[in-house]
Protein backbone atom coordinates (compact mmCIF):
# COMPACT_ATOMS: atom_id res chain seq x y z
CA UNK A 1 0.00 0.00 0.00
CA UNK A 2 1.47 3.23 -0.92
CA UNK A 3 2.99 5.60 1.86
CA UNK A 4 -0.03 8.29 2.91
CA UNK A 5 1.84 11.80 3.14
CA UNK A 6 -1.41 13.72 3.78
CA UNK A 7 -2.14 12.59 7.22
CA UNK A 8 1.29 14.22 7.77
CA UNK A 9 1.11 17.03 6.07
CA UNK A 10 -1.88 18.18 7.77
CA UNK A 11 -0.28 17.83 11.66
CA UNK A 12 2.62 19.80 10.02
CA UNK A 13 0.40 22.49 8.93
CA UNK A 14 -1.26 22.48 12.25
CA UNK A 15 -2.59 25.07 13.43
CA UNK A 16 -3.22 26.70 10.01
CA UNK A 17 -5.55 24.23 8.28
CA UNK A 18 -4.33 21.46 5.93
CA UNK A 19 -3.47 22.52 2.32
CA UNK A 20 -6.62 22.22 0.14
CA UNK A 21 -6.00 19.98 -2.91
CA UNK A 22 -7.95 21.04 -6.00
CA UNK A 23 -8.59 19.58 -9.24
CA UNK A 24 -8.44 21.69 -12.23
CA UNK A 25 -10.96 23.99 -13.03
CA UNK A 26 -10.77 23.15 -16.59
CA UNK A 27 -9.66 20.21 -17.13
CA UNK A 28 -7.99 18.79 -20.89
CA UNK A 29 -6.80 15.64 -22.66
CA UNK A 30 -4.17 16.22 -25.14
CA UNK A 31 -3.35 12.88 -26.95
CA UNK A 32 -0.27 11.63 -26.97
CA UNK A 33 0.45 10.49 -30.88
CA UNK A 34 3.80 12.21 -31.72
CA UNK A 35 6.27 9.04 -31.05
CA UNK A 36 8.49 10.08 -28.29
CA UNK A 37 11.92 9.64 -30.54
CA UNK A 38 10.36 12.07 -32.32
CA UNK A 39 8.57 14.89 -29.45
CA UNK A 40 10.65 17.51 -27.89
CA UNK A 41 10.49 17.32 -24.17
CA UNK A 42 10.69 20.01 -21.43
CA UNK A 43 10.78 19.27 -17.75
CA UNK A 44 8.73 21.53 -15.46
CA UNK A 45 9.27 20.82 -11.93
CA UNK A 46 7.63 22.43 -8.43
CA UNK A 47 10.97 22.32 -6.46
CA UNK A 48 11.65 25.97 -6.72
CA UNK A 49 15.19 25.53 -8.53
CA UNK A 50 16.98 27.52 -10.61
CA UNK A 51 20.52 28.03 -11.92
CA UNK A 52 22.69 29.45 -9.25
CA UNK A 53 23.06 32.55 -11.03
CA UNK A 54 19.26 33.48 -11.61
CA UNK A 55 16.68 35.30 -9.73
CA UNK A 56 16.36 33.51 -6.04
CA UNK A 57 12.48 32.58 -5.53
CA UNK A 58 10.84 33.95 -2.88
CA UNK A 59 9.27 31.35 -0.41
CA UNK A 60 6.28 30.47 0.19
CA UNK A 61 4.33 32.66 -2.11
CA UNK A 62 6.27 33.13 -5.41
CA UNK A 63 4.44 33.13 -8.45
CA UNK A 64 7.12 33.70 -10.57
CA UNK A 65 9.06 30.60 -12.41
CA UNK A 66 12.91 30.21 -13.86
CA UNK A 67 13.52 28.78 -17.22
CA UNK A 68 16.41 26.65 -17.05
CA UNK A 69 19.07 25.52 -19.45
CA UNK A 70 18.11 21.86 -20.74
CA UNK A 71 21.82 21.45 -21.17
CA UNK A 72 23.14 20.18 -18.11
CA UNK A 73 26.34 21.25 -18.59
CA UNK A 74 24.86 24.75 -18.72
CA UNK A 75 25.72 25.36 -14.79
CA UNK A 76 25.15 24.20 -11.11
CA UNK A 77 21.11 24.24 -10.12
CA UNK A 78 20.09 24.94 -6.46
CA UNK A 79 16.87 24.53 -4.67
CA UNK A 80 14.87 27.21 -3.07
CA UNK A 81 11.82 25.31 -1.59
CA UNK A 82 11.41 25.80 1.99
CA UNK A 83 10.33 22.04 2.24
CA UNK A 84 11.78 19.71 4.87
CA UNK A 85 12.21 17.18 2.48
CA UNK A 86 14.85 18.91 0.76
CA UNK A 87 17.45 17.93 2.08
CA UNK A 88 18.15 14.76 0.08
CA UNK A 89 17.36 16.48 -3.33
CA UNK A 90 19.68 19.67 -2.27
CA UNK A 91 22.62 17.42 -2.51
CA UNK A 92 21.99 16.42 -5.81
CA UNK A 93 18.64 17.97 -7.53
CA UNK A 94 19.03 15.38 -10.49
CA UNK A 95 16.49 13.43 -8.39
CA UNK A 96 14.08 15.74 -8.52
CA UNK A 97 14.75 17.41 -12.10
CA UNK A 98 16.22 14.46 -14.19
CA UNK A 99 18.19 16.76 -16.76
CA UNK A 100 21.03 14.82 -17.42
CA UNK A 101 19.19 11.77 -17.60
CA UNK A 102 16.69 13.01 -19.80
CA UNK A 103 19.56 14.29 -22.64
CA UNK A 104 21.09 11.07 -22.04
CA UNK A 105 18.00 9.64 -23.53
CA UNK A 106 18.16 11.98 -26.32
CA UNK A 107 21.77 10.93 -27.06
CA UNK A 108 20.50 7.25 -26.96
CA UNK A 109 17.64 8.11 -29.44
CA UNK A 110 14.80 7.32 -27.25
CA UNK A 111 13.28 11.23 -26.88
CA UNK A 112 13.96 13.42 -30.00
CA UNK A 113 15.12 16.61 -28.36
CA UNK A 114 15.08 18.90 -25.69
CA UNK A 115 13.31 22.15 -25.56
CA UNK A 116 15.82 25.10 -25.06
CA UNK A 117 14.53 25.44 -21.03
CA UNK A 118 12.94 23.42 -18.73
CA UNK A 119 10.45 25.39 -16.56
CA UNK A 120 10.44 25.55 -12.18
CA UNK A 121 8.33 27.07 -10.14
CA UNK A 122 7.42 26.94 -6.84
CA UNK A 123 5.31 24.21 -5.65
CA UNK A 124 3.17 24.33 -2.34
CA UNK A 125 1.12 27.63 -3.31
CA UNK A 126 -1.99 28.00 -1.97
CA UNK A 127 -3.75 30.67 -4.23
CA UNK A 128 -5.00 28.18 -7.06
CA UNK A 129 -6.85 30.74 -9.12
CA UNK A 130 -3.78 32.82 -9.10
CA UNK A 131 -1.82 29.42 -10.50
CA UNK A 132 -4.20 28.74 -13.19
CA UNK A 133 -4.97 32.35 -14.55
CA UNK A 134 -1.20 33.04 -13.94
CA UNK A 135 1.33 30.91 -13.42
CA UNK A 136 0.52 27.78 -15.65
CA UNK A 137 -1.08 30.24 -18.32
CA UNK A 138 2.23 31.57 -18.48
CA UNK A 139 4.42 28.46 -18.36
CA UNK A 140 1.96 26.87 -20.98
CA UNK A 141 2.28 29.87 -23.43
CA UNK A 142 6.20 29.75 -23.31
CA UNK A 143 6.16 25.90 -23.70
CA UNK A 144 4.02 26.79 -26.95
CA UNK A 145 6.49 29.35 -28.16
CA UNK A 146 9.47 26.94 -27.51
CA UNK A 147 7.58 24.11 -29.28
CA UNK A 148 7.21 21.67 -27.10
CA UNK A 149 5.31 18.34 -27.67
CA UNK A 150 5.29 16.78 -24.75
CA UNK A 151 5.56 18.44 -20.88
CA UNK A 152 6.83 16.02 -18.06
CA UNK A 153 5.51 17.42 -14.58
CA UNK A 154 7.72 16.32 -11.94
CA UNK A 155 5.88 17.44 -8.69
CA UNK A 156 8.27 18.30 -5.41
CA UNK B 1 -3.65 24.83 -18.74
CA UNK B 2 -0.41 23.11 -20.96
CA UNK B 3 -2.89 20.20 -22.41
CA UNK B 4 -5.33 23.31 -23.40
CA UNK B 5 -2.28 24.82 -25.73
CA UNK B 6 -2.15 21.44 -27.44
CA UNK B 7 1.10 20.05 -25.26
CA UNK B 8 0.55 16.34 -23.88
CA UNK B 9 1.72 16.12 -20.03
CA UNK B 10 3.20 12.85 -17.91
CA UNK B 11 3.47 13.54 -14.21
CA UNK B 12 5.68 11.65 -12.86
CA UNK B 13 5.30 11.59 -8.71
CA UNK B 14 5.62 10.10 -5.82
CA UNK B 15 2.63 11.06 -3.77
CA UNK B 16 0.05 8.53 -4.56
CA UNK B 17 -2.56 10.09 -1.70
CA UNK B 18 -1.36 13.36 -3.49
CA UNK B 19 -1.94 12.83 -6.88
CA UNK B 20 -4.82 10.65 -7.03
CA UNK B 21 -6.90 13.61 -6.07
CA UNK B 22 -5.33 16.14 -8.28
CA UNK B 23 -6.30 14.31 -11.15
CA UNK B 24 -3.65 15.44 -13.63
CA UNK B 25 -4.13 14.03 -17.31
CA UNK B 26 -1.65 11.02 -16.70
CA UNK B 27 0.47 10.14 -13.83
CA UNK B 28 3.27 7.45 -13.26
CA UNK B 29 3.29 6.79 -9.68
CA UNK B 30 6.92 5.52 -8.33
CA UNK B 31 6.93 3.91 -5.13
CA UNK B 32 9.92 6.02 -4.03
CA UNK B 33 10.12 8.49 -0.92
CA UNK B 34 9.22 12.09 -1.75
CA UNK B 35 12.14 14.02 -2.74
CA UNK B 36 13.59 10.93 -4.38
CA UNK B 37 11.74 10.32 -7.46
CA UNK B 38 13.87 9.32 -9.80
CA UNK B 39 16.50 7.47 -7.26
CA UNK B 40 18.90 8.04 -4.79
CA UNK B 41 21.60 11.02 -4.69
CA UNK B 42 24.41 10.83 -7.77
CA UNK B 43 23.40 7.72 -8.90
CA UNK B 44 22.87 8.64 -12.45
CA UNK B 45 22.40 5.17 -13.49
CA UNK B 46 18.91 4.62 -11.74
CA UNK B 47 18.05 8.04 -12.59
CA UNK B 48 18.11 7.31 -16.02
CA UNK B 49 16.33 3.91 -15.42
CA UNK B 50 13.52 5.47 -13.45
CA UNK B 51 13.09 8.16 -16.08
CA UNK B 52 13.14 5.20 -19.36
CA UNK B 53 10.93 3.28 -17.58
CA UNK B 54 8.24 5.97 -16.55
CA UNK B 55 8.09 7.30 -20.33
CA UNK B 56 7.41 4.19 -21.36
CA UNK B 57 4.08 4.10 -20.07
CA UNK B 58 3.31 7.06 -21.95
CA UNK B 59 1.49 4.84 -25.20
CA UNK B 60 -0.43 2.82 -22.82
CA UNK B 61 -2.56 5.44 -21.54
CA UNK B 62 -6.28 5.42 -22.32
CA UNK B 63 -7.94 7.99 -20.46
CA UNK B 64 -7.53 11.17 -18.37
CA UNK B 65 -6.62 10.68 -15.09
CA UNK B 66 -5.52 6.99 -15.36
CA UNK B 67 -2.67 6.51 -13.01
CA UNK B 68 -0.04 3.76 -13.98
CA UNK B 69 2.07 1.88 -11.91
CA UNK B 70 4.71 0.18 -13.20
CA UNK B 71 6.04 -1.67 -10.08
CA UNK B 72 8.86 0.68 -8.88
CA UNK B 73 10.21 -0.06 -5.76
CA UNK B 74 13.17 2.19 -3.68
CA UNK B 75 14.96 -1.01 -1.71
CA UNK B 76 15.92 -3.79 -4.04
CA UNK B 77 13.97 -6.42 -1.43
CA UNK B 78 10.79 -4.46 -1.61
CA UNK B 79 10.78 -3.24 1.87
CA UNK B 80 9.05 -0.46 3.22
CA UNK B 81 11.54 0.24 5.86
CA UNK B 82 12.03 3.74 4.55
CA UNK B 83 9.18 4.55 5.50
CA UNK B 84 9.97 5.10 8.81
CA UNK B 85 12.91 7.45 8.08
CA UNK B 86 10.81 9.62 5.78
CA UNK B 87 7.92 9.99 8.73
CA UNK B 88 11.28 11.71 10.99
CA UNK B 89 12.15 13.44 8.01
CA UNK B 90 8.74 15.18 7.35
CA UNK B 91 8.19 16.28 11.07
CA UNK B 92 11.02 18.58 10.97
CA UNK B 93 9.13 19.84 7.99
CA UNK B 94 7.08 22.57 9.80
Amino acid sequence: MPFEYLPIMAQNSAPKPPRVLVKPSKPAWCPATKPLNQSRVALLTSAALRLTQQEPFIPREDFGYRKVPSDPTAGEIIIDHHSGIGRVPKQDPEIVFPRTALANLVKRGLVGSLAPFHFSCMGGLRDHAKIENELATAIARDMKEARVDLALLVPY
Amino acid sequence: MIEGQGIPTLLIGTAHDIISKVTAPRVVFVDHPVGRTFGPPHDRGRNEAVLERALAELPKFTRAGEIRDPGFQWLPDGSRAWERELIAEMRQDR
